[in-house]
């Protein structure tokens, strides 16, 4: 059997091994994290149909739960991991034209490092261990929104790495706290625990970890950060920050939420945080002129979206949410590369002088084109059938509030459709440039952008071929008796 | 006074803290609020030191006989403040190094006046 601890160490090690390849290879470093990555999809896929069945705990040390530190393979966690694995493998292979300035060595060795953070994120079931690992996620992506040394780079990575910095020390306060009230820092032996002290008390613990992960996962009044961390990096990193990076801390939301506190009595708060932050980031990306922080706005959109969904609660809510999660990480991250070659042709990061790029890059056009319809949900890209998974699971609660914020939420959807396919109308319909000329993105970048078009597609065709899988995910952030039973056992 | 006694700990960790969380919020040079990060890293290990301290305790060890188990402190988190030691010193210098950078790009450090990127 395969070990999910080689979904950690394998990177890990890769990572700090690449200054001693590229003594010997320069170019060592720009191979290495699609290989590391390529491993790791290919072991998250051999796990996901054995983690269906029974989750796979992995205890270091040798010593038993609760006193060791443990990896939960759960559906959720190897779900999560195999879609880092896959983005993260796209977006190196993209990386590996794109990426020509500065210290490349160092941009490979933080990216890998980003998505090995991100990985143990996802499979860790140790609540101290997952701020260890947020940190390394975090620190390197501090880094590397900096890695132009723009002044704009500069400037947002200052931002990013100030507010940041606040959060994890009231993560780290939170973590604290309840050690110091259970003397535990294992998730499920929290989870079991918890209904013996007074609520009262857990309340200070929960806003603390809630606002700490929240800064990174960008709900509302926490994300002054993104927009310029996300338009100011190179674009394969935005792909990553965008796709990944704010998925993880959602996750991490979710983990703490569901899985130890079970705290259904912030659910409605929680929607309406959701529906907040839905409809000021379609807003603001409305109003934008660059098409980079226009996209990532779009994302705190997304991301309000996704926690509504989470925040229902019913099975359906929940499979509808992380579904929504997969599409946006897909469709964002193919919008971030498409858009990296465009500014990179043009030259600047304006919408309007993407005009006629339709003629001059075909490809590239047609799959931002997709994208971006993939985004506002239209059939039949994969946007579709999660946003249609939402709309059931608010329909199906029959509350009135759940009923309102659907329809404010509908309303966010239209606003994106207006953004994205002005876009659109500028790719293709605004020109009438003499024979412009072709000037295709390079093979090493439309691969990448193939390959998502095509999961876009058929998964938007055929979602039964990952709803099995999403269903199994929300059963276990749900249900909370068998998550601690499994670990503890 | 049994008050102070007991949670002297307590109050002057989230003493650091608060006057950390102020200097980060209000200060307008970028030295100071990084300043004001570290005093707020130091005032969350202290609350996390004081998780686990006892009264006159001693170190986990058993290095000579004759200790009593019951007066040793709790030693994860101690662990644990190591690490966040070492994660705070990874953040304040890339804080640091990117303050350099901010400086060579607009000639100074103060906040309110470097705005380009806006909402």
């Amino acid at each position: 059997m395969v070990n999910p601890v080689l979904l950690i160490a394998v990177p890990l090690g890769l990572v700090f091994a690449i200054p001693l390849f590229a003594l010997f290879w320069k170019d060592a470093a720009k191979y290495i994290p699609p290989a590391a990555l390529g491993f790791n999809l290919v072991v998250s896929l051999l796990l996901l149909p054995k983690v269906l069945e029974n989750p796979v705990i992995v205890s270091i040390g040798g010593w038993q739960p609760p006193f060791c530190i443990n990896l939960v393979a759960g559906p959720v966690g190897v779900l999560f991991s195999a879609i880092i694995a896959l983005v993260g493998l796209l977006v190196s292979i993209y990386a590996l034209n794109y990426i020509k300035e500065g210290a490349t060595e160092k941009y490979h060795m933080l990216y890998l490092l980003l998505l090995t953070g991100a990985t143990g994120v996802v499979l860790t079931g140790d609540i101290f261990n997952l701020f260890v690992f947020f940190e390394i996620l975090c620190i390197s992506s501090y880094a590397l929104v900096a890695y132009l040394r723009e002044k704009s780079g500069i400037e947002s990575a200052v931002k990013y790495l100030i507010q940041g910095a606040v959060g994890s020390s009231l993560l780290l306060i939170g973590i604290g706290l309840l050690y110091g009230q259970f003397g535990t820092l294992n998730m499920a032996d929290i989870a079991e625990k918890i209904t013996s002290v007074s609520p009262v008390s857990l309340f200070v613990p929960m806003v603390l970890l809630i606002t700490g992960l929240g800064v990174e996962a960008a709900i509302f009044p926490l994300n002054a950060w993104l927009p310029d961390a996300h338009s100011s990096a190179p674009s394969s990193i935005s792909a990553i920050l965008s796709g990944i990076a704010i998925e993880v801390g959602l996750y991490a939301v979710a983990r703490i939420i569901f899985t130890i506190f079970g705290a259904s009595s912030i659910f409605l708060f929680l929607a309406f945080l959701g529906i907040l932050t839905l409809l000021i980031g379609e807003m603001c990306a409305f109003s934008q002129n660059n098409i980079k922080r226009m996209l990532a706005y779009s994302s705190i959109g997304q991301i309000g979206l996704i926690l509504f969904a989470l925040a229902i609660a019913t099975s359906y809510g929940v499979t509808g949410g992380l579904f929504q999660l997969v599409s946006h990480t897909l469709s964002k991250a193919l919008l971030f590369l498409a858009a990296g070659y465009m500014i990179y042709q043009t030259g600047s990061m304006e919408i309007s002088a993407l005009e006629g790029m339709g003629k001059k890059m075909p490809l590239t056009c047609l799959a931002f084109t997709v994208g971006a319809f993939s985004l506002v949900g239209l059939p039949p890209f994969i946007g579709f059938p999660s946003k249609f998974l939402i709309v059931r699971a608010a329909l199906a609660t029959k509350e009135t509030f759940l009923f309102a914020a659907l329809g404010l939420a509908l309303l966010g959807t239209v606003i994106e459709g207006a953004y994205f396919f002005r876009v659109v109308q500028v790719l293709y319909f605004k020109a009438d440039m003499p024979n412009p000329g072709k000037k295709e993105a390079p093979v090493t970048a439309l691969i990448p952008m193939f390959i998502f078009v095509v999961l876009i597609v058929v998964v938007g065709i055929y979602p039964k071929l990952v709803t099995d899988v999403l269903n199994s995910a929300a059963i276990e952030l749900l249900n909370r008796l068998d998550y601690i039973r499994s670990v503890l056992g | 006074m049994s008050f102070l006694n007991n949670y002297i700990y307590y109050i002057g960790a989230f003493g650091l803290i608060l006057i950390g969380l102020y200097i980060v919020l209000v200060k307008h040079n970028l030295i100071k609020v990084i300043v004001g990060l570290g005093v707020l890293d130091t005032g969350v290990n202290l609350f996390l030191i004081s998780v686990g301290y006892i009264t006159k305790g001693t170190a986990p060890i058993f290095s000579r006989s004759g200790i009593d188990p019951e007066l040793m402190v709790d030693p994860v988190p101690q662990a644990l403040v190591l690490t966040a030691i070492v994660i705070g010193v990874a953040v304040l210098a890339l804080a640091l190094s990117l303050a350099i950078r901010l400086y060579q790009h607009y000639g100074t450090l103060n906040l309110r006046k470097i705005r380009e990127q806006r909402w």
